[in-house]
């Protein structure tokens, strides 16, 4: 793969005949969405706005149906990614294998949650639902290549190498254009150790709007509690004994 | 031994995704013997006859899908489906990576005994060194002529074309499949129309599984009564069965149907050293535990189906007495509602709920009146939608909920409890 071109006509210009094929290989335009996304993504390391716009017209689609479109499929990043994404297993037989362990170290080791990227740029880091290799279980992947039989061991050495640049996965396509980078401020208190480093991040590639994980603790704490708010987490205890009491009087009754 | 080889004869010892290879073991032998001698319904007969069934998920008999394509001069187009994504299933892409041309030459006959002329496969996005596989190996069958325009010089045309799905389980059922292929949302239909009928671009489809077309070979090749003679009564023939969690040796393993459960949690090694079996999960993330009672069962659709579960499409996950299954139920409804399309309500908001009240008795935070309710929503939740999603969500949360009631009730809120 090569360096992301921020030269998006050119860029088009290079791809639209081969985007032209893709549209040949089907009855219908449209069907040729997905392969146009994917081969744009490639080039790109993310679906950025021009390329929807781009396979918008070439399609005969509004950019509103292609955007959309692209919404749906979680392998579609609408902000640029790291160059490593880390995307680990959190799958019922990797879970039951200690994924919940090995997404821990992640946490700790890249110092980024659920759906964050780190500020250098370097790492993505999401857990997702099953990849299907749960004989190799726990698992994960690195730009689509699988991994297997993860151990924190095993971890450190594949960190170690991506930072080092002798990793053997190709990198996704990534500008290193800051303003293009969606990177994560570095929070003040850290900087000045008086805290530690916990997964403090901006909003995600696949999830830009909603409920996320910014505290990156727990990956679907989506409501009430987070451990740093003890306060919180008392009263709604007191809450909900006091509904169950509730509850029973009216039983009672 | 039970294990046997069809569809995995030569993988770890072969280089079957080269096309010499696999010729020189009688590859594209049936495919050739397909287009000279036999015509379409011929195929259809021979695969209807060894009783071959789905073995994506549904188990439905594969001759009688075809067999439900109105005739007609229509185009019609066969789907091979490796969206494999199934909580516990990693068969499909472990042949589409090891034994391309077998998946390539299954395709080729399926297309021919429906009569279609374009056949597409729709391979699972994160599938990327499987597409990749794939594609040379379909490159290497068209320059060998196989594949394209008058195959085997009969006159008989056909392409086929590789389509990447982008991350969304929900692409595997199979109209929102057809949906992802058409460029849209993977959302699916309203059903009638069937694919058969109405499918891709509104015309005539079948969509098989990537094992089931895998197995037409053998079958062309043996003979549909060489198939049809192992199995049990109503499933006949092999199935690869993925077997993982908690057991020494989880992988792949073909064997005939009609294997006990207890047969195949020894073929993986069985139980790690002083452990005992708390429950397994038959087929998949869709299907219900089943227990210890159930463990002389033969593996097949009926006594699956007997039991409260189903084969689905053979993902065995076994459960020792170290499993926690809170956790376990949280994580699957998790999946589900995660990966809901949210065309339906009972699926959207039955699924987010469960997984926040689930999420609470993951915390130790339940409430008594939880339990209750979660057995009414989940029931809820079910049959009420366009497709087997939602149906989905309840068989695992009730099984382990019935069987393990103090583990939940163990998380209920303390205080609360003595209340």
């Amino acid at each position: 793969m090569t360096q992301r071109e921020l030269d998006f006509p050119a860029l088009a210009a290079r791809l639209r005949p081969q985007c032209e094929a893709i549209v040949a290989r089907y009855e219908e335009r449209r069907s040729a969405l997905l392969p146009i996304v994917h081969l744009f993504q490639e080039h790109e390391g993310y679906t950025s706005r021009e390329a929807m716009r781009f396979t918008a017209d070439l399609l005969g689609l509004t950019p509103a149906v292609v955007e959309s479109t692209v919404s749906f499929y979680s392998l579609f990043f609408r902000k640029p990614v790291g160059k490593y994404v880390l995307q680990v297993c959190r799958g019922l037989s990797c879970t039951i294998n200690g994924a919940e362990n090995i997404m821990a170290y992640f946490r700790e080791k890249l110092g980024i949650g659920h759906l964050q990227t780190t500020e250098d740029g370097l790492f993505s880091y999401e857990e997702v639902e099953c990849l299907a290799s749960c004989d190799r279980a726990t698992c994960m992947q690195v730009n689509l290549e699988f991994m297997y039989d993860l151990t924190p061991q095993a971890i450190d050495d594949m960190i170690a190498a991506m930072r080092a640049g002798t990793f053997s996965v190709a990198p996704m396509v990534q500008s290193d254009a800051p303003e293009k980078t969606w990177s994560v401020k570095q929070d003040l208190q850290v900087a000045r150790g008086e805290k530690a480093a916990g997964a403090r991040g901006v909003a995600s590639p696949n999830n830009p709007g909603g409920l996320g994980d910014s505290s990156g603790l727990i990956m679907l704490d989506r409501f009430v509690l987070r451990d740093d708010a003890p306060s919180m987490r008392a009263r709604s205890n007191e809450r909900l004994v006091q509904d169950a009491k509730l509850v029973a009087e009216a039983i009672e009754e | 031994m039970p294990v046997v080889k069809v569809l995995t004869e030569g993988i770890g010892e072969l280089d079957l995704t080269d096309i010499a290879v696999y010729r020189q073991r009688d590859g594209y032998r049936q495919w050739e013997r397909a287009v000279r001698e036999l015509q379409s319904n011929e195929v259809l007969d021979i695969t209807e006859r060894s009783g071959l069934r789905g073995r994506g998920g549904a188990g439905f008999p594969t001759g009688k899908k075809w067999s439900f394509l109105p005739a007609g001069d229509k185009p019609r187009y066969l789907v091979c489906n490796c969206d494999e994504a199934e909580p516990g299933t990693f068969k499909d892409h472990m042949l589409l990576e090891n034994v391309p041309h077998l998946v390539l030459e299954g395709i080729l006959l399926g297309a021919y005994g429906i009569g279609s002329h374009h056949a597409f496969i729709y391979i699972r996005g994160e599938f990327k060194r499987g597409y990749e596989i794939f594609s040379r190996a379909l490159e290497a069958a068209r320059a060998a002529g196989f594949v394209g325009k008058n195959i085997f010089g009969s006159g008989y045309d056909l392409e086929v074309t590789i389509h990447r799905g982008a991350g969304a389980y929900i692409c595997g059922e199979e109209t929102a499949l057809l949906n992802s292929l058409e460029g849209k949302r993977g959302e699916p239909r309203l059903k009638p129309p069937f694919p058969a009928i109405a499918g891709l671009y509104g015309m005539p489809t079948v969509v098989n599984n990537v094992e089931t077309l895998a197995y037409l070979v053998p079958i062309l090749r043996n003979g549909p009564e060489w198939f049809a003679a192992v199995g049990t009564e109503r499933s006949k023939g092999y199935k690869i069965i993925s077997i993982s969690g908690h057991v020494r040796k989880p992988g792949n393993y073909e064997v005939a149907l009609g294997t006990t459960v207890r047969e195949l949690i020894e073929i993986a090694g069985g139980l790690r050293e002083g452990r005992t079996l708390r429950a397994v999960q038959p087929g998949g993330g869709s299907s219900a535990c089943i227990f210890e009672e159930h463990l002389d069962l033969p593996y097949d659709y009926e006594n699956m189906s007997k039991a409260g579960s189903m084969l689905g499409s053979g993902a065995f996950v076994v459960f020792d007495d170290t499993t926690d299954f809170v956790k376990c139920a949280f994580n699957l409804v998790r999946f589900f509602a995660h990966e809901s399309c949210g065309q339906c309500t009972p699926c959207r908001e039955g699924g987010h709920w469960l997984e926040t009240v689930l999420h609470r008795f993951v915390e130790g935070r339940g409430l008594p009146s939880d339990l209750a309710m979660m057995r009414r929503v989940s029931s809820t939740v079910t049959g009420l939608n366009l497709c087997a999603l939602g149906d989905s969500i309840e068989p695992f949360l009730k099984s382990v909920l019935q069987r393990f009631p103090e583990q939940f009730e163990a998380r209920v809120l303390r205080e609360v409890a003595s209340a």
